[in-house]
Formats: C-alpha cells, structure tokens, sequence
C-alpha cells in the first residue's frame, strides 16, 4: 500500500515540447483516483511518469515515502493495465499472469496458487491455458488485469482499460474494478477520457487540460461546484449549457440578463457579483436544471425562458429538447412524461438555485 | 463486379501462365527427364535409366565432396548472417542518432553484384593473405572463411532490414509491460522480442539458407573452385561437371536434381519448423 506524490513535475519532450508544466498532486493510500481530461491534455503522460515508463523532466515523484524519479519500473511496486492490454500473444493466460512472478523468483507452488487465486476472483479459471488470441475483449481484459493482480501491487495503474470494450462490457467491467479496488485495498490510479467511468468510480478525480490540473475533487464536488467552465462543461452529458449573459444590479438584487430576459440570482451570491455589475459573465445551467415551466414549484417565476425547441429526444429515462433561444443554443433535460413538439415554442424554467457564474475572460466560477 | 472478374480471370491469367509454363515449367520437367539420358544437345538425348545419378555418387568424387562444402558454409553462413544480422537489428531499432544512415550502409552491400561482389573480395583478401605469402587459393580455410565473410558481408544488411521490420513490428506495450513485470533486458530479449519476431525469422532462415545453398557466382569469382575443387560448392560443381567434362551432361543434370530436391527438402522442413513458432496476435 503506498501514497503517491507529485511535486512540481514537468515533462518536456526531445522535441522541446512540454506536455507537463508544473504538476502537484497528492493521491492517499488505497485511494481510487482518476485523471481524466481530453485527448492530449498529458493524463496518460503522468500515469507513465508514476510507472517509470516516462522519464521525469523536472521535479519529484514519490511512491510512499521513496523519491522514485531514478527508479525502474520493476522496482517501483506497481502494476500497470494498458489500454491495449498488452498481453504476451505467444503465452497462455497461466504464463501471462505467472510472468511477472516468475521473473521475481518467487517459488512455482506460490506462483501458481496466485494465479489460480486471481484467475478464480476473476472468473477466468477455465481460460487459464488459452492463448489470448482466443479470448473475447471482456475476457482479455480480465487476464489483464489478473496479470496487475497476482503482483500484489503497492499501487495499480490503469491506462483507459475499458476504452476497447464495448458499451455493455464497459459497464460491467467498471463495477468489477470498483469491487476489485474494495478488495484489494491498494492505490488505483486510473486514466480515462470517459466522463461516466470517472463518476462512477473514483473516489477524487483529477481534471485535465493542457498538462495542467483544472479541479481536483470528489464527483459530487466536480458536478456540483466546477470551479472553471471547462470542468463545468467537461462533466456531465449533455453538457451544462453555458449562456453569455449581463449582470445587472436593482437595488439589493442581482439579475442575469440575456436577450429580453432577466433571471433574478439568489441573494447568497450578492457579494460574489458585486464587483460584476454591468458586466458580462458566462452563466452555467446544468439541462436537468431546467423545468417545463408548469413541473416547476420553486419560488417565484421570473426565471422563465421561451425555448424554441428544434429536437426533442426520447432516450427512456431522459427527455432532452434541444432548443434555441434567437442566437442561443440551449439543452433541457426535462420529464419524460412532457409532450413537448418539435418546431414550437415551450415555456422552460431554470431552476437559479443550481445555477454556476464564470468570469468571461478567465472562465473561472464567480459564485454557485 | 464479382462475375466480372470471374469472367477475365483466365484472360488476365493468360500471359503469366503461359510464361510460367514456357520459362519455368517445360525445362523444370525437360530437365528432370534429361537427367535420366545421355545428351549433348536436347535433341540427341537416349535413355540411360538411373545410370547418371549412380555416376554422380560413385565415379565423381567432387559431388560429395561439393555437398560436403556447401552444407558447412551453409551452416556457419545460416548462423553468422542471422545472428549479427538480428544484433545489428536490436542496436539500430533504438532511439540513437544516425540510424537511418547505418540501415542505408548496411544495405548497400546487397546492390552490389555477386560475380563483381567476387572479385573485390577475392583483391581484398588476396592482398591481406599476400603480406604473409600466401593466396586465398592456398588452402581450402582461406576459401571457405573467403565465402563465409563474403556472404555475411552481402546479406547481413539484406536480413537486417527484415529483423528490423519485425522488431518495428512488436507493440511498444509489451516492453513495458515486461518492464514493469520485472524482466531484465535479456529476459525481454528471449520472452518477448525473439518470439515476437518469429515470422522474420522464418523469412531470413529460408532466404539464407536457400541463398547459401544455391551460391554461384561469389563461389566462381572468389576461389573458382580451388584448390583442386575444394572450395568448389554444389552449383559450381554441376556448372564445372555440365560444361567442363564433355559427355557428363547427364550426370550434370542428375546432380542438379539431386541438388534441387536437397534444397526444396530442407526450406520446406525449416519453414514447417518456424512457422510453428510464429506467433499470431
């Protein structure tokens, strides 16, 4: 079991190319930690820094209490799952997940009562003797991870280990490592680009972009509370509408104003937009946020908005309109008992307790 | 689309075939029955049965003697080649300056022509084995290690760039994690990259050995045979028993076959044995 520490990294290519300004991150003990960002923004980048596949440019990473900048990845107490699993094409499953024993020495009888221990949590006893070639995606990727497994890891990495899968297996597959960290009881550090597995799974995810951290927290804090717009906008599908908007002050109130609309902000917010008045901001709204005007029972009604709706999209559970509002593009995700009609107008409400300000030029949130 | 190239297919198989059969098919099977008649020309040929192919292991000694030859360069060529050639692979397949250019290099040797290839060869050494008074035509070492230099010298940049294609080839992923895994770079050379590589080296295996097998021309320019046909190798030998001896035609022509079956026997074993270990992904 072991902690790991990022302080000050930085990761510069030959090229000259720096991926990774300046990276300080702190992960606990048996945490279940995951990095997520758009392609490039350096999340696999500081996995294979953690697994010494990567050299370090600047700054010190430790694993526990051990600075590992100069230390090979065999010798760093971790265990890595790839995105293409990485299997041995020309060993069975058995020599798959006994490789990394056999090449430490421990004892044969030890060896194989791991594997077969890992091989049956993992419900992949009776594959043990196949080649990988004759396995399903689910079922190699199960061997990849029994391979991580039977090491005893101090810390296990994964670097998007369910993007090959499909969306079925996916979703079983991410409750299966979530009971497997649970059993373990060991450090995971997980890369995805998926913000549902990132969710669903972590205890604290790492938001990036352009090598730097955007939020650093739980998925409930993320969701709830994204400190900057592309956090806001990165989480959560479909994504939070973001509308430009101005602040206008009357008396004691604040108002958002856009187009022939005034939303009246909720007074906890009145200091925050003091400094905002008779500027412009960015105003975030979650779809689930917005109400069919007549399903919506809080307060007074003079944040209601006419929405011209151009697609309504049944998915079951969700009913997501997509609509506009003269320039404005805006998505609701409202019941799906509404009877909204495609090509008219319907009168929505936007719930102002749940609603996130971002400064325009920064793009970080003012108040929430 | 489909029915349509049903319907051309002979058409567009026409020319190929014909040439196939012209060039290839018609003297394979001319020659095999030449080898059982007495010939001078193709026309004159009369039946002898088996008779030549009794001469050619009994009255002419340099036949074996030949075979003996070529199956020890073949040996030595097989191993030497592959081996430096698969070396050279590893060190230029790493992220060093100058790579491309020593690939380039290496290779270039292969442009050159065998005969001509012979006779720089045959200078070089020659003037080397000169300073201790000697020639490489001396003694039959210095023909045989004259031919084992020569053909490493030819096809080691050849086979290079096949081993360097397959270890190109081997997922950067399982390096790592066989690095992770804990195997040392040795453990990763014999459990990942070698069997990974397996289908280049079936395909350096058969070029090598059939090459070697098969060699004329460097045999011709280098040694010519000598002395007194020691370094003479199978292909020369039946071009020196053909040409050289007048009414042994025939016997040349049984040793061609024999020469012939020696060599589709042995690639068919050792792509039977290779393949096996070929891994499929």
């Amino acid at each position: 079991m072991a902690s790991i520490s990022l302080k000050n990294i930085k990761k510069t290519y030959e090229d000259g190319v720096t991926v990774i300004e300046n990276l300080n991150l702190e992960i606990n003990d048996k945490e279940f930690v995951i990095l997520v960002g758009p392609s490039g923004c350096g999340k696999s980048t500081t996995l294979r820094m953690i697994a010494g596949l990567e050299e370090i440019s600047d700054g010190e990473l430790y694993i526990g209490n051990r600075l590992v900048n100069n230390v090979s990845p065999k010798d760093r107490d971790i265990a890595m799952v790839f995105q293409s699993y990485a299997l041995y094409p020309h060993m069975s499953v058995y020599k798959n997940m006994a490789f990394g024993l056999k090449n430490r020495k421990v004892p044969k009888d030890e060896i194989d009562k791991k594997v077969r221990a890992a091989a049956k949590t993992l419900e992949i006893e009776k594959y043990l003797n196949r080649k990988p070639r004759a396995l399903s995606g689910g079922q190699r990727q199960r061997v990849a991870l029994g391979r991580a497994m039977v090491r005893e890891p101090s810390v296990f990495l994964l670097d998007e280990p369910l993007s090959n899968l499909d969306a079925k297996l996916r979703t079983e597959m991410r409750s299966r490592i979530s009971m497997l960290h649970k059993e373990l009881q060991t450090t995971f550090v997980y890369v995805t680009h998926d913000q549902t597995e990132a969710m669903t799974m972590g205890d604290r995810i790492v938001v990036m972009k352009d090598g730097v951290i955007m939020q650093n927290d739980t998925p409930q804090m993320l969701y709830n509370h994204p400190q900057n717009m592309f956090v806001a906008g990165f989480i959560g599908s479909p994504q939070m509408n973001f509308i430009n908007c101005k602040i206008l002050r009357k008396q004691d109130c604040f108002y958002a104003s856009f187009n022939e609309y005034n939303i009246k902000l909720p007074m906890r917010m009145n200091e925050a937009l003091s400094l905002y008045a008779d500027k412009e901001v960015v105003l975030g709204v979650r779809p689930e946020d917005i109400y069919i005007e007549k399903e919506y029972f809080k307060g007074d009604l003079n944040n209601v908005i006419h929405l011209y709706v151009d697609i309504a999209e049944m998915t079951g559970a969700n009913y997501y309109i997509y609509g506009s509002i003269a320039d404005k593009k805006l998505i609701a995700d409202i019941s799906p008992n509404s009877k909204i009609i495609k090509d008219t107008v319907c009168n929505l409400a936007i719930d102002t307790d749940k609603i996130h300000i971002f400064d325009t030029v920064s793009e970080k949130l003012i108040c929430d | 689309m489909e029915k349509n190239i049903k319907k051309y297919f002979p058409i567009f198989l026409l020319p190929t075939l014909i040439s196939f059969i012209l060039v290839f098919l018609i003297p394979f099977v001319l020659g095999i029955y030449l080898s059982f008649t007495k010939f001078t020309t193709v026309e004159n040929a009369t039946w002898v049965g088996i008779e030549n192919y009794i001469q050619a292991f009994t009255q002419d000694t340099n036949f074996l003697n030949a075979l003996w030859f070529t199956v020890k360069f073949t040996v030595v060529s097989v191993i030497t080649v592959n081996v430096l050639a698969f070396c050279l692979a590893l060190i230029l397949t790493r992220a060093i300056r100058g790579t491309s250019f020593f690939r380039t290099v290496f290779f270039m040797p292969n442009l050159i022509g065998g005969i001509v290839l012979g006779y720089i060869w045959n200078l070089l050494i020659n003037s080397v084995l000169g300073m201790f008074g000697y020639d490489i035509t001396y003694d039959a070492k210095f023909g045989f290690w004259g031919l084992v230099f020569l053909m490493n010298w030819q096809l080691i940049g050849y086979m290079m760039v096949i081993y360097i294609a397959g270890i190109q080839n081997i997922p950067k992923e399982l390096n790592e994690a066989a690095r992770i895994d804990g195997a040392s770079p040795f453990n990763i050379l014999k459990n990942i990259t070698i069997p990974m590589v397996m289908p280049s080296v079936t395909i350096c295996l058969f070029l090598t050995l059939t090459n070697s097998f098969k060699l004329f021309d460097q045999n011709l320019a280098l040694t010519g045979g000598a002395p007194a046909r020691e370094t003479s190798m199978l292909a020369l030998d039946i071009f020196n028993t053909f040409y050289g001896r007048i009414g042994w035609q025939g016997v040349g022509q049984a040793k061609a076959v024999v020469f012939f079956l020696i060599v589709a026997t042995i690639a068919f074993i050792q792509l039977k044995i290779t393949a096996r270990k070929e891994v499929e992904q």
